[in-house]
């Protein structure tokens, strides 16, 4: 399965209302970060939490946040938040002009 | 215990009241087992492999990877791969890994720019195949809440305190991946021995809340935040 | 003399006398978009929430934690469920009062409870029963 996103790439996190279940955390939805590794390509959560075998299978990758973008009073500018999405929960960024 | 017992039953004497959680488990395993869908034996067999996982594992990890830069390369590069070469299989017990850890495993590498800490704020994925059970409080919402939004908060309460000029970098193992830090190995240790310096690697220094100490050994690290 | 404990004990007992107003909900006939979006957050999703600091202690796992544990595992390696299923059980269907509130492997074998229900591998009935036979062999050890 080819993957949509490389190392480095800087991507924003969908902010599709989620129902029921996910495994995307609401305070990254919205966000913007760089991708740091790709990882293995598997099911997704919300289709594997109800037994789909036949479910969606994407790549995942782990993005890089500034801490400074999640928390609206966060004031180390160095520290940085790591997590994990699978392809379709992330779009290309839209820099600030 | 209910109070609707026969009046010619012996009374109940038991001072501890054995948990309904109790209960339950035991009445779904042996339904579970009446209808074929697991064995005794194999609860038996999982349960040997889950007593099993200690954080010393993780201790061996690191310590190799002190004093042996190929050995860190390697872990660094595949550290699922790498294990075996301390005793350590993610694929056991069941020859594919476990269901709730999987075999994705990265060590992260603590550097004087970067300080690592782990955790899953949507449930408690933690890497036991190295470092055994999580700690009760790693499970804890306080935690899972605090430690993305207030790292310098929590580790503070750990009795960390890290320079405002590194980088804390929270890792939030939501998904397959699983996590462990390496941390840096700590002055005052030149020419010790991989197992005298697996003795100051504590299970709290692998998540990150912790740092090693020379001064300690792995039997008598603090537990815990005051 | 009043001890450390004394004070905390009595800051505790003022905090739970705070007057708050409540808006009770008992079926109600329609609701907003945003209550409804706030009732039907997903439970396990608690990273962020503010949280004052408290102590983090350690605790000895039970031999029917590590039970629990192993049933939950040997029932993924046998394929019966895997574990994304139990975590949408355990994590996300209680509801928030059960969820905040039941232990947490308590939350872990009420997610095998619903899974092997929900897949007719039992049945109710079944299960209640099976629970009161374990019960009394208990209770008759204690006997």
């Amino acid at each position: 399965m080819s993957s949509r996103y490389n190392v480095g790439d800087r991507v924003t996190i969908r902010e599709q209302f989620s129902i029921f279940y996910t495994r995307t955390q609401a305070y990254t939805r919205g966000r913007m970060g760089t991708v740091v590794q790709q990882f293995e390509t598997g099911l997704i959560p919300e289709d594997e939490a109800y037994g789909n075998e036949d479910g969606r299978v994407e790549p995942f990758y782990k993005v890089r946040f500034r801490q400074a973008d999640l928390w609206p009073e966060y004031s180390f500018p160095a520290d940085t938040l790591e997590t994990e999405f699978s392809e379709s929960w992330l779009l290309p960024a839209r820099e600030e002009p | 215990m209910s109070a609707d017992h026969d009046h010619d039953h012996t009374p109940i004497t038991a001072s501890e009241e054995v948990s309904e959680f109790e209960i339950l488990e035991v009445a779904l395993r042996e339904l579970a087992i009446e209808r074929g869908l697991f064995s005794a034996e194999d609860h038996r067999r999982f349960k040997e492999w889950a007593e099993s996982r200690e954080p010393a594992g993780g201790s061996r990890l690191v310590a190799k990877a002190w004093v042996d830069p190929d050995f860190k390369a390697r872990l660094l590069s595949d550290a699922t791969a790498a294990c075996p070469e301390v005793g350590i299989d993610w694929n056991q017990p069941t020859g594919e890994g476990t269901p709730s850890d999987y075999t994705f495993f990265h060590v992260l590498e603590n550097t004087p720019e970067v300080h690592n800490v782990i955790v899953c704020t949507l449930c408690s994925c933690y890497p036991r195949p190295v470092l055994g059970m999580s700690p009760e409080w790693y499970r804890t919402p306080n935690y899972r809440r605090r430690i993305v939004r207030w790292p310098r908060e929590v580790l503070a309460e750990f009795g960390l305190s890290i320079s405002p000029e590194t980088e804390i970098r929270v890792h939030d193992s939501n998904q397959k991946s699983r996590f462990m830090v390496m941390p840096m190995r700590p002055e005052g240790t030149e020419g010790w021995t991989e197992e005298q310096l697996a003795a100051i690697v504590t299970r709290d220094t692998m998540i990150g809340v912790a740092l090693p100490d020379p001064n300690w050994t792995a039997a008598a690290a603090p537990s815990g935040a005051g | 003399m009043s001890q450390p404990a004394d004070v905390a004990r009595l800051k505790e007992q003022i905090a739970a006398i705070e007057p708050a107003i409540r808006t009770p909900l008992d079926g109600p006939y329609d609701i907003t978009n945003d209550l409804f979006r706030t009732l039907m957050q997903i439970d396990h999703d608690l990273g962020g929430e503010p949280a004052v600091s408290v102590q983090y202690l350690e605790k000895e796992e039970l031999d029917w934690e590590l039970n629990v544990y192993v049933t939950c595992e040997t029932l993924g390696w046998r394929h019966v469920w895997n574990s994304e299923e139990r975590r949408r059980l355990g994590n996300c269907e209680l509801g928030r009062t059960m969820y905040l509130g039941i232990p947490y492997y308590g939350r872990w074998i009420l997610a095998v409870a619903m899974m092997l229900l929900d897949k007719h591998h039992i049945t109710l009935p079944e299960l209640t029963d099976k629970m009161d036979e374990v019960r009394a062999r208990y209770e008759g050890r204690a006997a």
